[in-house]
């Protein structure tokens, strides 16, 4: 068997496990919800039944499943129902849009054949010059001891700080930063929202990947040497980095507004009040007050949406110029 | 095209298409981790503790994890030290360290060697060791 065999029977043995685990977990979702579902129904017919024999009693309907689909008659509403129609129509039109690819790139003068997308390149590099840079950018070479795993770290965590960007707008569009509703937000995400409680899982666990390979990064850096001159710099936005990295950690956790973290922001804020001169001062301003209440909540927010997310992007950019600019240190 | 010279060809990789391949593939693991952590949030969901109450204190309060190191230091602060009150000597003394670790390369100048890198990877290990130690103490007691 050569090595790329080996490698699309990997991928595919990958695939297949995935899509299993997938699959298990799907359907013990959709059984739950439709036991839920059931017993809902059954105790509202059993209580509009004793309405109607006794006095008169507004219950309101159980909770249904969103109908997405309402308007094609006849249809079964399952999960699976939106997932295949996106899958059958997807494939069409992906067939159509190759379709206009390929008659839009038949070339019609006397001239060679060049397909659409280099011709939208070259569109693009006449007006904007960008072939040149680019070319420069894509060419610079990666020395080979930089091959090691070692040196992902710091990339590994700048994913994971994009899978933290994308799964935490997908929250924030349920959560609501209020001491009111807050708790019942959360409980909304994991028990309502679809892939709710998938998305606040691993917004939770990246976060914990996320400061442990930020660590592990800046001790590699440490043990290696990394920091010495000229790369002065590149230690500093990363230590900055890394305080940033830890102030997401702290606002964040107050957010599920739960016993857990109410308390462990109150000793947090605590440890930082007991710093002489400025502590008070400090304490007032992290909890809008004297104690943790829902202004905290909101300035928690804040932070932990706004601006702390800016400062992190502009660091890291600044992070990656400079290693861009001075290369990886050879080790010794 | 290229305007690597021989003699660098010879020791690194391009970075398009070589180096960004690999790269590709790191991703391409750590997004099977998250698919997994995603999976088995549907099946065990992270949870929540009861609503906040700000009258009602738990018995044992803690910090996240990666502060616990820094909290299990401070409980075992004595409450004088040399006359001075404890927790604010030891909270002076963390920040000085931060602060310390931040501009860290403005206090080692020295030209780096092998035996230096020996020293700070002994440094770093024993270190980590006591950080973990302090946490999984916070974390039990």
């Amino acid at each position: 068997m050569n090595k790329k065999a080996r490698r699309n029977l990997f991928f595919g043995i990958a695939v297949v496990f995935l899509s299993g685990t997938f699959l298990v977990a799907m359907t013990l979702h959709a059984r739950a919800q439709t036991t839920a579902l059931e017993a809902g129904t059954v105790a509202w017919e059993t209580a509009q039944a004793v309405s109607q024999s006794g006095p008169a009693l507004v219950i309101p309907p159980p909770k249904q499943e969103p109908c997405l689909s309402c308007h094609i008659t006849g249809e079964n509403k399952n999960l699976w129902t939106p997932l295949g129609r996106w899958v059958v129509f997807g494939t069409f039109g992906l067939f159509f849009v190759f379709g206009i690819y390929r008659s839009a790139s038949v070339w019609t003068q006397r001239k060679q054949w060049v397909p659409l997308t280099t011709r939208a390149v070259d569109w693009v590099d006449e007006r904007y010059d960008i072939k040149e840079p680019m070319t420069k950018i894509l060419n610079k070479p990666v020395p080979k001891f930089a091959l090691r795993w070692w040196y992902c770290l710091g990339g590994i965590t700048a994913f994971l700080f994009v899978v933290q960007g994308i799964t935490g707008i997908m929250l924030a569009f349920y959560y609501k930063p209020t001491a009111a509703e807050a708790y019942t937000s959360i409980q909304f995400i994991e028990n309502e929202v679809r892939f709710g409680s998938a998305i606040r899982m691993i917004h939770a666990w990246s976060a914990n990947g996320m400061i442990v390979l930020c660590i592990a990064h800046m001790l590699r850096v440490f043990i290696m040497g990394a920091y010495k001159a000229p790369r002065e710099l590149n230690w500093l936005s990363g230590a900055f980095l890394l305080l940033l990295t830890l102030v997401f950690g702290f606002t964040g956790y107050l957010l599920p507004w739960d016993q857990r973290a109410y308390w462990a922001t109150t000793v947090g804020t605590d440890i930082a009040g007991s710093v002489p001169a400025v502590g008070n001062l400090v304490l007032v301003m992290l909890r809008v007050g004297w104690d943790v209440s829902e202004a905290t909540l909101g300035r928690f927010y804040g932070l932990h949406i706004i601006i702390t997310p800016l400062l992190t992007v502009t660091f890291m950019l600044a992070h990656f110029m400079m290693i861009r600019k001075l290369g990886i240190k050879k080790p010794l | 095209m290229s305007t690597v010279n021989p003699e660098q060809e010879k020791d690194s990789v391009p970075f398009y298409p070589d180096h960004i391949r690999t790269e590709f593939y790191v991703v391409i693991g750590i997004m099977v981790l998250v698919v997994i952590f995603g999976v088995l949030g549907m099946l065990f969901p992270v949870g929540l503790q009861a609503p906040a109450d700000p009258l009602n204190t738990p018995l044992h309060v803690k910090p996240e994890w990666y502060f616990l190191a820094l909290y299990q230091i401070l409980k075992f602060i004595p409450p004088q030290i040399l006359g001075i009150d404890g927790p604010m000597f030891a909270v002076v003394t963390i920040l000085l360290a931060v602060l310390a670790v931040i501009f860290w390369p403005f206090l080692d100048k020295k030209e780096d060697s092998r035996k230096a890198v020996r020293v700070r990877f002994i440094l770093t290990v024993i270190g980590v060791i006591i950080a973990i130690a302090m946490t999984i103490w916070g974390e039990v007691g």
